[in-house]
């Protein structure tokens, strides 16, 4: 009764586009300004770009091995150690991404909204439903991301209409000012949001048409780019680039002062978080997902609730270690840093062995 | 007749002795005295069996045995003794030696249009507690079991669980053969398949299993018969008991079989390519797969004009959503995030809950908990105590609550919105399951505020979209969703624009109406109309 390949290029969109909206959406259009000012809505876009290129780098060689999955083909191509390795340091990656984002979340939710619950709790919580979530296989993690990628891209796009009526245009210009380092820094920051749409990699041997799985990238990062850079041209529409550089959640204040039907909800900043733990969460399933999987690849078991089991008190650790807010920060700063050089670095290397072996001799793909 | 005491005393000579079983399989010998007792060491002393012996046609020795229980006396002295006991002149085509009698009685003598001759003397007991007739005759090493069957059953009513504004009354009974006959008349084509076959070791209850052979998922049927054919139990007393063994997830708190009380309700199951699942002696029939999407459609939907049905249908969804989160809502905006709420609100809330000395989340479980304890209470209830305690009970809950400082009246109209929402899913079984998940959201929600609420729900919510039920996912049409079928889920879109099936039941023919042909009457009478004007 079941189709091997069942994962739409829709539903691969929606993996994506549901992972990458995620986490930073509160902080976003700070860091935009910070690095460009009144030209932050380019800064993120620029971002978003970049993120393309590197995604294309890495998913136009894995459609070239629609049967496999990245961790398969790089072993015949660049041999089983070196290869167990790169999925390795790809696991360890992915565990410490899904740590910090399951902090920087903990810190928000506590800091700003749900003041009572203790952060262990908050971040136990989520880590919990990821993990019983982790333990079903690709087809299924696909139905969670389309399931709830329309009420998340919803609900921000209703929010972003309902304070747009306070933007003020003036507040945008000058719209593009000449790019400094500050600005490609800001741009290099706005590629680490879109760092998990890696996770096509496992999606593309299910894939209905595994050569459309670079059209889906792009659908599906340009249209959460194209989130990301309204919720900037909103706020700083709102506040100013100077007043959204002081804010520490821009995008939450926006949706705070957006009352919505007079005095029918007081304030829209409760029902935002609401969508926003559900976006977080698919984030977090993602990484999570992406991690208990490469473990039960790599220490071959049989099935992936050992893997997702094992990883929870890791996970949960790693999320204790910053000490406050800003470490965080610095932390996951350095880690976008790694995970786009080591990228970058696996996708060239695989890409040269590729093309090398290619004209010696025909790999079988 | 022997009298309690006697009876005892033999039973117990019975047991000490514990005679060895007759070896299963022997054939039947042709003396008639040696069969009949050989029959009844087998079938066992029981008070509701019959042995009559005759003179056929004025000749033969012969005896026939049955269960009077099971059978119509009065059809057996009519078609079968009278006939068998008529004078041999009667008779002159009967042949003189006694071995072509069985045949000669079945085809020309008694009136009964099911039987069978077998020489295997251990196919009778089984045949005999089903309702058959033994004829045994001397010097013939044969039997001839006639189907005499005859129970009485209350006729066909209004079913009571699921009741219709508009819409057929039928409702099923238990008897088998009076369900079918209810979908055969209903569903007259030549491609409906009824396969029935006897389970449970013990209680050997016949299972219908139905679907209509050129719509249905092949695949879908043989799972459905598979699962079936790997029961292994001594009993099936009614459909659900078949409903737990071939489940996919036995765990989960939603059904993932439909279970109805409806032959129009099957029917229309069986055209969109369900399969469906009778037993005799229920009233209820399965239908597989099930999916969340059923559990608030009703057959009111259908019969009403569509936009009546979408609304009512949309009506019942919030209901639905209502008993489920309402509660938990409640009390995490109550007691974590009251800003939420207008000010003058706010306000009139905490007035009222000035006196109340719980905090939310525990009154409100008290309020949940004490709703339940009455709903269940009253369900059991004949109807004339049932309406006495309801009135104590509103009494209680409503008024004495809130006048004894035990909840806040805000509560009690939360309570009461939820438990009327529950009420309003059409499906028991599902309405049930989602009333009792809302405990532990509310739990969640006590403690961890609305964030609670919210990891319950993504619980509820992944577990929805991880479950199946007979290889199709639970929550399509939704997710994995295709456009068209989208046309009969919160909405119910018109008959006419429904032209193709589920496509996720794989049906072998995916069109209802034919593609090209405007299906509306009105349209038809334009179109003529036009082409007359040309």
């Amino acid at each position: 009764m079941n189709k091997p390949r069942q994962i739409t290029t829709l539903r691969a969109v929606a993996v994506m586009s549901s992972t990458i909206i995620g986490v930073g959406i509160l902080s976003f259009p700070r860091y935009m300004t910070e690095a460009g000012n009144t030209s932050a809505p380019f800064v993120a876009l620029s971002g978003v770009l970049i993120s393309f290129i590197i995604y294309w780098l890495l998913v136009s060689l894995c459609q070239r091995f629609p049967q496999e999955t990245l961790f398969v083909f790089s072993r015949r191509l660049i041999g089983r150690p070196l290869a167990a390795v790169f999925t390795l340091a790809i696991m360890l990656l992915f565990i410490v991404l899904t740590g910090l984002t399951v902090r920087q979340f903990g810190d928000v939710a506590t800091t700003v909204l749900y003041k009572k619950t203790p952060i262990e709790a908050t971040i136990f919580l989520m880590l919990l439903i990821s993990l019983l979530s982790s333990r079903r296989n690709v087809l299924k993690f696909s139905y969670i991301h389309s399931f709830y990628l329309p009420l998340i891209v919803g609900s921000i796009l209703v929010t972003i209409l309902i304070s747009l009526k306070n933007v003020d245009m003036l507040n945008l210009q000058p719209v593009l000012m000449a790019p400094g380092v500050k600005f490609w820094n800001g741009a290099r920051q706005a590629t680490y949001l879109f760092q998990s749409s890696f996770v096509v990699v496992l999606l593309i041997p299910l894939m209905e048409k595994p050569n459309h799985a670079v059209r889906a990238g792009a659908w599906a990062i340009f249209m959460s780019g194209a989130v990301y850079v309204l919720i900037v041209i909103a706020s700083v529409g709102m506040f100013g680039a100077e007043e959204t550089k002081l804010l520490i959640y821009p995008t939450l204040e926006m949706a705070r002062s957006a009352a919505f039907g007079e005095g029918f909800l007081e304030r829209l900043d409760a029902i935002f978080i609401i969508i926003w733990v559900i976006s977080v969460f698919t984030t977090i399933y993602t990484t999570y997902y992406i991690s208990a999987y490469l473990l039960h690849k790599l220490l071959r078991l049989r099935d992936q609730r050992m893997a997702s089991s094992v990883l929870l008190p890791v996970m949960f650790i790693l999320a204790m270690l910053p000490s406050n807010v800003f470490e965080t920060y610095r932390w996951s700063l350095h880690l976008g840093n790694a995970g786009m050089i080591m990228m970058l670095g696996y996708s060239l290397l695989l890409w040269t062995v590729y093309l090398i072996r290619r004209h010696g001799k025909k790999v079988p793909s | 007749m022997q009298d309690w005491k006697d009876k005892y005393t033999s039973y117990l000579h019975k047991q000490q002795a514990s005679s060895p079983q007759p070896a299963s399989g022997s054939q039947l010998t042709g003396n008639l005295k040696t069969d009949i007792q050989e029959l009844l060491a087998r079938l066992g002393e029981n008070g509701d069996l019959v042995v009559r012996d005759f003179q056929l046609f004025g000749t033969h020795q012969a005896a026939m045995i049955f269960f009077s229980s099971l059978v119509n006396t009065e059809q057996v002295r009519e078609h079968v003794l009278k006939p068998l006991m008529a004078r041999p002149s009667e008779h002159p085509g009967m042949p003189d030696q006694a071995a072509g009698m069985t045949h000669y009685i079945w085809s020309t003598v008694v009136q009964v249009t099911q039987g069978t001759t077998t020489a295997d003397l251990s196919r009778l007991p089984p045949a005999a507690v089903k309702g058959d007739l033994i004829l045994l005759i001397d010097g013939v090493p044969e039997a001839l079991h006639l189907d005499m069957r005859q129970i009485e059953m209350r006729g066909v009513e209004q079913p009571q669980t699921e009741q219709v504004i508009r819409g057929p009354r039928e409702g099923y009974v238990e008897k088998l053969e009076n369900n079918l006959s209810l979908l055969r008349y209903r569903l007259q084509s030549t491609d409906f398949r009824i396969e029935i076959s006897p389970l449970g070791t013990r209680t050997q209850s016949r299972v219908a299993l139905c679907y209509i052979d050129s719509l249905a998922d092949s695949a879908l049927v043989a799972e459905a018969m598979r699962r079936i054919s790997m029961i292994h139990t001594d009993g099936i007393l009614d459909a659900g008991y078949i409903e737990q063994f071939i489940e996919d997830q036995p765990l989960s708190p939603f059904p993932q079989v439909q279970s109805t009380e409806r032959p129009d309700k099957t029917v229309a199951a069986l055209l969109e390519g369900r399969v469906a699942i009778l037993v005799d002696g229920s009233p209820f029939a399965l239908i597989v797969p099930a999916l969340f999407n059923q559990f608030f459609q009703t057959m009111d939907d259908y019969t009403e004009r569509f936009i009546m049905g979408s609304l009512i249908r949309i009506i019942r969804l919030i209901a639905l959503a209502c008993s489920l989160f309402f509660p938990a809502l409640y009390v995490s905006v109550i007691s974590f995030n009251p800003e939420l709420l207008p000010t003058d609100f706010a306000v009139a809330i905490s007035g009222g809950r000035a006196g109340v000395p719980f905090p939310a989340v525990v009154e409100v479980l008290i309020m949940e908990v004490s709703m339940e304890v009455l709903r269940e209470a009253t369900i059991r209830l004949p109807q004339m105590i049932g309406g006495a305690l309801s009135i104590v009970g509103v009494l209680v809950i409503g008024q004495a609550a809130v006048g004894a400082g035990l909840a806040s009246p805000i509560t009690v109209v939360i309570v009461a919105l939820t438990t009327i929402g529950s009420f309003a899913t059409p499906a028991y079984n599902a309405a049930i399951a989602l009333r009792m998940l809302r405990f532990p959201l509310i739990i969640l929600s006590g403690m961890f505020g609305l964030y609670g609420g919210m990891i319950g729900t993504i619980l509820i919510l992944n577990h929805l979209l991880f479950l199946e039920s007979f290889g199709v996912p639970y929550m399509s049409p939704f997710i994995p969703g295709k456009w068209r079928d989208l046309k009969d889920t919160l909405v119910r879109a018109p008959l006419w624009w429904m032209r193709r099936r589920p496509s996720f039941l794989h049906t072998q023919d995916s069109d209802r109406l034919p593609r090209s042909v405007p299906s509306r009457a009105i349209d038809q009478i334009l179109r003529q109309g036009d082409e007359k004007n040309e």
